[in-house]
């Protein structure tokens, strides 16, 4: 009883850092936001994609090809809630309570193995729980619509009933059937969950092996519902061509330069171990081990973070209070806790979460590497769990003993209001520009005076990129109407796009049509401070962001 | 000659191979501060005055500016006068004290473990000097005059002696006094790195001081009497000015940030004033904390330490981290293996990485493979542990033991081959891609204005590549005296000294402006401020064919 209502005082905190603001807080949908939210629009409106394709299973978008289940999750919420940045965000947010709640079952599942250490370890699950569902980490990416985040909770979904499955066999088709989602959902988790599902096989080959043939199904069914998607993602040309664009492998020359010359110098003085040493295929290993190492810097984990839209201001993914436990987190797991085969289950799940993104450029990577979580909460837990043990164990003074417990909680509570206070009151005043502020007020402004121009012209040059899709985004703009104007010709970065009076172009001020029946919408690059402006909107720490100009 | 003995010579000959092979060809050629020391040792010897003719500078030499610590320049007065002032007698110290330093590294670990059972300590001493000995880090310091390089010699002097003397011979706890004072005296981490430390090992070992208490007197007396210059110096104002100018705390950015968060807050709550909950998270206390982390994690990121090294190819070949990438592995074990068994001394380890990156955390370039070197041997002990710890899982194993010897091998050769390709990199390509850092080109051009400056009045020299007096100094091997008579010296406001004239050699940034002189002059500039009328005489070039200097008439 004491344990369900713990469970569920966690899953409401889970809640109301995920859904609290969950509209306003980024202070704007990006572009792959929009992209999401219109296209599952325009799926339920007419079951086409902005390009007019029939139910796709991947999204050219912006000549990304994002894989489209997240649109279609989306639909039932846009339905109910209306097209608009909470119902297309709903989703992540929803999985991401999910996910914290299946972190608790899998960690319940894992001390089943454990024997003794009752007392402090009884409680791992709850912590992990805990620590999870305050995660800055897990809450960033559960607010924003990113399918990644809806994959890690198939993924951890997946995993409970493959450890379910070993009691009863057939929790092992719900388990496949999660992993396939996943590889449905996103990129990365192509690459991720082939190998946690080999890494699972090993550890647990004994019992697998003892169901011998009642095992088949589960894996037919495995193969029946990823190969497709394989298939699709090879097939397409351009879906590759995506893939290979994100990888290390996309900038040759430039890449290769150094090694290039180093090849030349040793041909000159026939240095045949410069021929094995200066060998494009090391310079290739060399560039992928510092992607995937670079996951492993503490200033990424703790103290900057990366991109803006990545984490809140001065902060890393994880809080800096969580640092010493996760060291003691990892030397208890190898020395204390847990017998041998969860050990490897958390250490080669650990260290597996990064492959994806080792093999992409843009590294360190919060996104592609979403499969880290839970395994920093599960380590920072049990240093947790370690260090109470080891307080209640020596021999000291009561006094002493409440006050390290004062101080952990001293350093927990300032930690976790720094990030509330970073997050839900700083972020939008710091980094509106890096979400695309703006457009929300800009498409309801001129739409009130869309009736008074012949045409409107909206740049879409940086930072005002894809911007015809907030603007069907904002105004929803009826899908069929548009679809029958010709929908959206190509996705790729700064092609000319129009729907209705609207025409998304690069604005060149000097040889534009000066007529007051033009109304131009574009950023104070593009616009100069001296035309007739007739709006200005600001991003949230003041600066301009979009101007609304007459032509004349 | 017993086993380990053999062992220990075979790795002490590596190691003084590897830091004095082609020591004066590769790096290509001298950084400044490299042509400085060499300069000062050189006036030293003669009338033991300093370049600018303080008598027997014990706080600082002025040099550049920037206040060097003088004991190299001492410790390099002797091997000058052996084998001249060329660039093999300004680096002999560093290669000869880091090859001592592999030595002492096996005595330190020996003391380390002293009391581990069986021959454990035997084993990490072997392992840890030969991975210190094979370390890209500690041979690169070791192949041009780093003066830190020299620091990290007397710091682990100061702590095997320390050691030993808390181990039955009391008397050398003097001797770890003077090194660790020397040490002050050396590089300027040094003297943070060696205080904390002192202070660390007096706490834990205090009940054993306690019980020799003459020993313990008479090393402070001698440490503080010999530390009088120092803190003297350093209570200066140009030795604050030097810090503040590499301190991130001077940083204001940090401080402008931290108030718009209380002003956002204040806006939000809709109060007066900032409520004390907003004051106190986003004191600028806790900022620059957050700043100073930043810096202390640098130079323990993955791609410093295992991948590239030191992004300045001055410390490093660019192609090979810090360490070796094998290292990663055994130093992941080593230290967790090194908590969990506690053997010898082992807390020591921990403590001295932690302290050895404090200072260099505190400025604005990091990582900095220079200012952390005072952390070796330490990476190299942990990883030796590492490697022992596996050597001993393979031997129960009962698999893996039947084929031990392959195991082994396949270990070695694994480090061998990361080995090779450093060295394959440091000798094949390094000396190419990188003259230009190493300041090629003033040597030769030196050498052409040599040979031709009779018919010349005047030799006129860009600055542009970075204080070109003191290779002339160097390469013309100019008499102290008439070199201090001559010379036109300028202090700028930041405590930076620039040479202006000396004899007929002027250097400027913009030559073309001395042209208005008399007589037949010489110009030497960088190729792209090369005036339409110049007569080209010769151009020098970097090993990698760039041009970099260009000598003319007009």
């Amino acid at each position: 009883m004491k344990d369900k209502i713990l469970i569920i005082i966690i899953i409401i905190l889970a809640l109301t850092l995920r859904f609290w603001q969950l509209g306003d807080i980024p202070p704007s949908p990006n572009w792959d936001e929009v992209s999401l939210g219109y296209n599952a629009y325009s799926i339920l409106e007419t079951g086409r994609d902005e390009f007019g394709s029939r139910f796709p299973l991947i999204l050219r978008s912006f000549d990304d090809y994002k894989p489209a289940f997240y649109a279609y999750l989306s639909i039932p919420f846009i339905k109910f809630f209306g097209l608009n940045t909470f119902s297309i965000r709903l989703p992540s947010a929803v999985f991401g309570v999910i996910a914290v709640f299946i972190a608790y079952l899998i960690i319940k599942e894992l001390i089943k193995e454990e024997q003794g250490a009752k007392s402090l370890s009884s409680y791992l699950p709850h912590l992990v729980c805990f620590l999870l569902a305050v995660s800055s980490w897990h809450i960033q990416f559960s607010r924003v619509a990113f399918e990644a985040n809806v994959a890690l909770t198939f993924n951890l979904l997946g995993l409970y009933f493959f450890l379910k499955g070993l009691l009863k066999r057939s929790f092992f088709f719900l388990s496949v059937f999660f992993f396939s989602l996943s590889i449905c959902l996103y990129q990365s988790e192509k690459v991720f969950v082939p190998i946690f599902l080999f890494i699972l096989i090993l550890l647990y080959r004994k019992e697998l092996v003892s169901l011998k043939k009642k095992i088949i199904w589960p894996i037919l069914l495995l193969f029946a519902l990823t190969l497709p998607f394989y298939w699709t993602t090879f097939t397409t040309p351009n879906a590759l061509l995506r893939a290979k664009g994100v990888s290390i492998f996309a900038d040759q020359t430039k890449f290769l330069a150094k090694t290039a010359e180093r090849i030349e110098r040793d041909n000159k003085e026939h240095n045949i171990l410069g021929k094995v040493f200066d060998n494009r295929r090391i310079t290739y290993a060399l560039a992928i081990a510092d992607s995937y190492f670079s996951h492993f810097n503490l200033n990424w984990l703790f103290v900057t973070g990366d991109l803006a839209r990545h984490q809140a201001p001065n902060m890393g993914h994880l809080s800096l209070w969580e640092l010493p436990f996760l060291f003691l987190g990892i030397y208890s797991l190898v020395f204390y806790f847990f017998p041998r085969r969860v050990k490897f289950l958390i250490v080669l799940w650990f260290f597996t979460a990064p492959i994806p993104a080792a093999i992409t450029t843009g590294v360190p990577h919060p996104v592609r590497t979403l499969n880290f979580l839970p395994t920093f909460q599960i380590l920072t837990a049990l240093g947790i769990v370690w260090f109470a043990l080891f307080i209640q164990k020596i021999n000291l003074n009561r006094i002493i003993k409440m006050a390290i417990g004062i101080l952990f909680m001293g350093a927990f509570i300032f930690n976790f209001l720094f990030y509330l206070d970073m997050y839900f009151v700083q972020y939008n005043y710091f980094n509106s520009e890096y979400w695309q502020y703006g457009y929300k007020e800009t498409v309801s402004y001129v739409k009130q005076i869309e009736k008074d121009y012949k045409q409107i012209i909206v740049g879409n040059d940086p930072p005002l990129e894809q911007s015809y899709m907030f603007f069907l985004f904002f105004s929803k703009y009826d899908p069929g109407q548009y679809l029958k104007e010709g929908g959206t010709k190509s996705g790729g970065f700064a092609e000319e796009n129009k729907f209705a009076k609207y025409t998304f172009r690069s604005i060149n001020w000097e040889k534009e049509t000066r007529s007051s029946e033009y109304l131009f919408v574009g950023s104070s690059k593009e616009i100069p401070s001296s035309a007739r402006i007739l709006k200005t909107i600001n991003y949230l720490n003041g600066q301009p962001a979009i101007y609304v100009a007459v032509g004349g | 000659m017993s086993g380990k003995n053999v062992l220990l010579v075979l790795i002490l000959v590596t190691a003084f191979f590897l830091r004095f092979y082609n020591l004066g060809q590769n790096p290509p050629s001298l950084t400044w501060d490299e042509a400085a020391w060499g300069y000062n040792a050189y006036s030293l010897g003669i009338d033991g005055r300093d370049e600018f003719g303080r008598f027997l500078p014990v706080d600082y030499l002025e040099s550049f500016g920037d206040y060097k610590p003088p004991v190299y320049a001492y410790l390099t007065i002797l091997p000058v006068k052996l084998f001249g002032l060329n660039e093999f007698a300004v680096r002999f110290a560093s290669a000869f004290f880091g090859g001592l330093t592999i030595a002492v590294t096996y005595f330190l670990c020996r003391e380390l473990f002293r009391k581990a059972k069986n021959d454990y300590g035997l084993k990490v001493s072997l392992l840890a000097s030969l991975f210190l000995a094979l370390s890209p880090w500690h041979i690169n310091l070791s192949r041009a005059a780093f003066e830190a390089n020299i620091a990290s010699f007397f710091i682990v002097l100061g702590v095997f002696l320390f050691l030993k003397a808390i181990n039955g011979r009391n008397w050398l706890l003097i001797f770890s006094g003077l090194s660790f004072a020397l040490s002050l005296y050396t590089f300027n981490t040094a003297r943070i790195v060696s205080p904390l430390l002192i202070i660390i090992m007096s706490a834990v070992f205090f009940k054993k001081l306690f019980s020799m208490k003459k020993e313990v007197i008479l090393a402070v007396i001698i440490a503080v009497i010999l530390s009088i210059p120092f803190f003297r110096f350093m209570i200066t104002p140009q030795a604050k000015l030097r810090f503040h100018e590499v301190n991130i705390f001077s940083d204001l950015s940090i401080i402008e940030r931290t108030n718009q968060e209380m002003e956002n807050d204040k806006k939000l709550t809709g109060l007066d004033s900032t409520p004390l909950w907003s004051r106190i998270i986003h004191n600028r206390r806790f900022a620059y904390f957050q700043e100073y982390l930043k810096h202390y994690f640098d130079n323990l990121s993955p791609s410093f330490l295992f991948i590239k090294g030191d992004g300045n190819p001055k410390f490093s070949t660019q192609d090979v981290g810090q360490l070796y990438i094998w290292d990663l592995p055994f130093l992941i074990i080593g230290f967790l293996v090194l908590i969990r068994e506690k053997r010898g001394y082992w807390w020591l380890i921990p403590v001295w990485l932690i302290i050895g990156i404090m200072p260099a955390a505190a400025a604005r370039e990091t990582p900095h493979a220079l200012r952390i070197e005072t952390v070796l041997p330490v990476f190299q002990i942990i990883i030796a542990v590492g490697v022992i710890k596996i050597i001993i899982l393979i031997n129960q194993h009962k698999l893996l033991s039947r084929y031990n010897k392959i195991a082994f091998t396949a270990i070695y050769f694994t480090l061998f081959v990361n080995f090779l390709y450093y060295l394959h990199g440091y000798y094949n390509h390094y000396p190419f891609e990188y003259s230009e850092q190493w300041q090629y080109g003033y040597k030769e051009a030196i050498q052409y204005v040599k040979s031709h400056e009779d018919k010349y009045d005047q030799i006129i020299v860009t600055t542009e590549l970075g204080r070109p007096y003191i290779y002339f100094l160097f390469y013309l091997k100019e008499n102290p005296k008439i070199y201090r008579e001559s010379a036109f010296f300028e202090r700028e406001v930041f405590g930076f000294v620039k040479v202006n004239q000396f004899k007929k050699f002027i250097f400027s940034r913009s030559i073309m402006q001395k042209s208005s002189l008399l007589g037949r002059k010489l110009f030497i500039d960088v190729p792209r401020s090369i005036p339409d009328n110049a007569k080209v005489l010769e151009t020098f070039k970097s090993l990698n064919n760039k041009p970099v200097l260009v000598a003319f008439e007009i």
